[in-house]
C-alpha cells in the first residue's frame, strides 16, 4: 500500500471501531466479509462514503474484498483535500 | 388514540386438558406460574418503510453524502412498515428531550392502558384482580412511572405491588416475564401483569448521522404488550396458556459497548454494534444448551421457538447457532416485517402470535429467548 492508502486503511479501521462499534481486528488482506455480515458491510459503506465524500459503485464493492482493496479504491477516488 | 390492535384470547381449549363446559372448574394448583393472556397494542399511526425512509431522506440528504445508500440500508433490514407514537408530520417539531419525553409519557400511558385492558379482558380478570405489576421500558422516563399512572387510570388496587424497570432494553420482555415468574413463585396465589411499552420512534436523534442511527431508524417501531400471569396456586377458570417452568439469565462480561444509549441533551442516542449478530451466534447455542440440559432437555425437545426480533442478522444468528429447522422462526420474521423491532415488546408480540394461533398442543415445550444491553440473554422455558 502507498502511504495514502495506508492512511485511508487506518481511517477505515477507526470507522469500524468507532462508528460500527465493532472490535474485530482486520489484517490488510483479510476478507472483509469474513468479519462483517452483509448489513455491517453496508453500514461500513455508508460510513466510508460519508467520511471520504465519495460514492462507491457496485463494481467497487465487488472489487473491495479486503481492507487493502477498499483502501486502494477510496484513496484513488477521494478528493485529495479530504484528509484520511 | 385510535389503535390498530390485535387482541389475544387464551389458548384454545385443548381436548385432553380442558373440559368443554361453559364454566369449567378451577384447575388444580401447580407450582409454575401460567400465562393467562397477552394483550398487544399498536399506535394508530402507521407508515410503510418507503414513506419513513423518504421522510428521513428529506432531512438527511443535506448531511449524508449518498442518501441513496440509506434507502438501501433501510431495505436491507427487511421491515415493511412501522406504527408510530405520533403522526409522521409531528416528529420534526420534537427536537428536544423534553418534547420527546412529554410525548412519550402521554402515549405510553394510553398504549399501556390499552394493552393491559385487552390482556385482562382476555383473561376474564378485572383490574382489581392484579396483585403485581411489572413495567419495563427503555424509551422514555417518567416519575411517577407509567405503572403508577395506570393504577389511577385503570383502577388497580391501592395495595398493588409495582416494579418499574428501565434500562434492560430489548431483553426486557423476556427478563420481565422471567422476573415476574420468579415473583409469583414466591407469591403463588397472586396475579401478575407484565407491561412493556416501547416508543422507539420518540428516541430518534435527527441530527445523529452515525451508522448506528441510520440502521436504528430503519428497524425500530412502537408498540406495547401486556402479559397476565397467574401464580401456581391461583385457581383459574378454563385452560391457562403455557406455564413458565424455568428461567435463565446469561450475562456476557465486558460487552457493555455492544448496545445501549449515549445520553445527550436532546435525548437518547443509540449505541448499536455491528457485532451483535456475531456475539449472539457465539453465545446463544451454548447458553440454550446449558439451560435445557439443566432440565434434562435438548434442543430437539423444544417445539416452539419464540425469538426476539432483533433484526435480520440477529434472527439469522439465532437460526444458525441453534441449527433450527426452516420455518422455526417464521413468527419472529413476520413480526419484524410487519411492525419492526419493538425492543422489549417484540418477543411478547411473537409469543402472543403463537398463543393466539392455537398451534401448541398440551405438553409442548417452547423456549422464549431475547438478548439486549449488557450484553446479555434471557431465556424462558414454557410448557403447554
Amino acid at each position: 500500500m502507498s502511504g495514502r492508502e495506508a492512511e485511508v486503511a487506518a481511517e477505515i479501521r477507526r470507522i469500524v471501531r468507532e462508528d460500527l462499534h465493532a472490535r474485530t481486528e482486520f489484517g490488510d488482506s483479510e476478507e472483509l466479509a469474513s468479519r462483517l455480515d452483509s448489513l455491517a458491510l453496508l453500514s461500513l459503506v455508508v460510513a466510508v462514503e460519508d467520511r471520504f465524500r465519495i460514492v462507491l459503485t457496485e463494481e467497487d464493492a465487488a472489487a473491495a474484498r479486503s481492507l487493502a482493496d477498499l483502501a486502494r479504491i477510496v484513496a484513488a477516488r477521494a478528493p485529495a483535500e479530504v484528509p484520511p | 388514540m385510535g389503535c390498530r390492535t390485535s387482541q389475544l384470547g387464551r389458548v384454545a381449549p385443548a381436548p385432553i386438558r380442558a373440559p368443554k363446559v361453559a364454566d369449567p372448574s378451577p384447575r388444580p394448583a401447580t407450582t409454575s406460574p401460567a400465562v393467562l393472556s397477552i394483550g398487544r397494542a399498536l399506535p394508530g399511526n402507521y407508515a410503510d418503510q418507503e414513506t419513513l425512509t423518504a421522510a428521513l431522506r428529506a432531512h438527511w440528504a443535506r448531511q449524508h453524502f449518498n442518501a441513496d445508500r440509506l434507502e438501501e440500508l433501510h431495505r436491507a433490514v427487511r421491515v415493511k412498515g412501522r406504527h408510530l407514537a405520533l403522526p409522521l408530520a409531528e416528529y420534526p417539531e420534537l427536537g428536544t428531550f423534553k418534547r420527546s419525553n412529554d410525548a412519550w409519557i402521554r402515549v405510553a400511558e394510553e398504549l399501556g392502558a390499552e394493552a393491559i385492558t385487552r390482556a385482562l379482558d382476555a383473561a376474564g380478570l378485572a383490574p382489581a384482580d392484579v396483585d403485581q405489576l411489572v413495567f419495563v421500558t427503555v424509551t422514555g422516563l417518567a416519575t411517577p412511572s407509567i405503572d403508577a399512572k395506570l393504577v389511577n387510570r385503570l383502577g388497580l388496587r391501592r395495595d398493588v405491588k409495582r416494579m418499574p424497570v428501565f434500562g434492560l432494553g430489548c431483553v426486557a420482555g423476556a427478563a420481565g416475564l422471567a422476573r415476574l415468574s420468579d415473583l409469583l413463585t414466591g407469591f403463588p396465589g397472586d396475579v401478575g401483569v407484565l407491561l412493556s411499552v416501547e416508543l422507539c420512534s420518540l428516541t430518534l436523534q435527527r441530527e445523529d448521522l452515525s451508522v448506528a442511527n441510520a440502521v436504528a431508524s430503519g428497524i425500530f417501531g412502537d408498540g406495547a404488550a401486556a402479559v397476565v400471569l397467574a401464580g401456581g396456586s391461583r385457581a383459574v377458570k378454563g385452560p391457562p396458556g403455557p406455564r413458565i417452568v424455568a428461567t435463565r439469565s446469561a450475562f456476557y462480561p465486558d460487552t457493555e459497548w455492544v448496545m445501549g444509549w449515549d445520553f445527550r441533551d436532546t435525548g437518547f442516542q443509540v449505541v448499536l454494534s455491528a457485532e451483535v449478530p456475531r456475539i449472539t451466534r457465539e453465545n446463544i447455542g451454548k447458553d440454550v444448551d446449558g439451560f435445557l440440559a439443566a432440565h434434562g432437555l435438548r434442543r430437539s425437545d423444544v417445539r416452539h421457538w419464540i425469538a426476539h426480533t432483533g433484526g435480520p442478522k440477529v434472527l439469522e444468528a439465532f437460526q444458525s447457532a441453534l441449527a433450527l429447522p426452516d420455518g422455526a422462526l417464521d413468527r419472529s420474521w413476520r413480526s419484524l416485517e410487519e411492525v419492526g423491532n419493538l425492543s422489549s415488546a417484540s418477543v411478547l408480540f411473537v409469543l402472543g402470535d403463537l398463543v393466539a394461533s392455537g398451534e401448541p398442543s398440551p405438553g409442548d415445550l417452547g423456549l422464549l429467548v431475547a438478548m439486549g444491553p449488557g450484553f446479555c440473554a434471557e431465556m424462558v422455558l414454557l410448557r403447554w
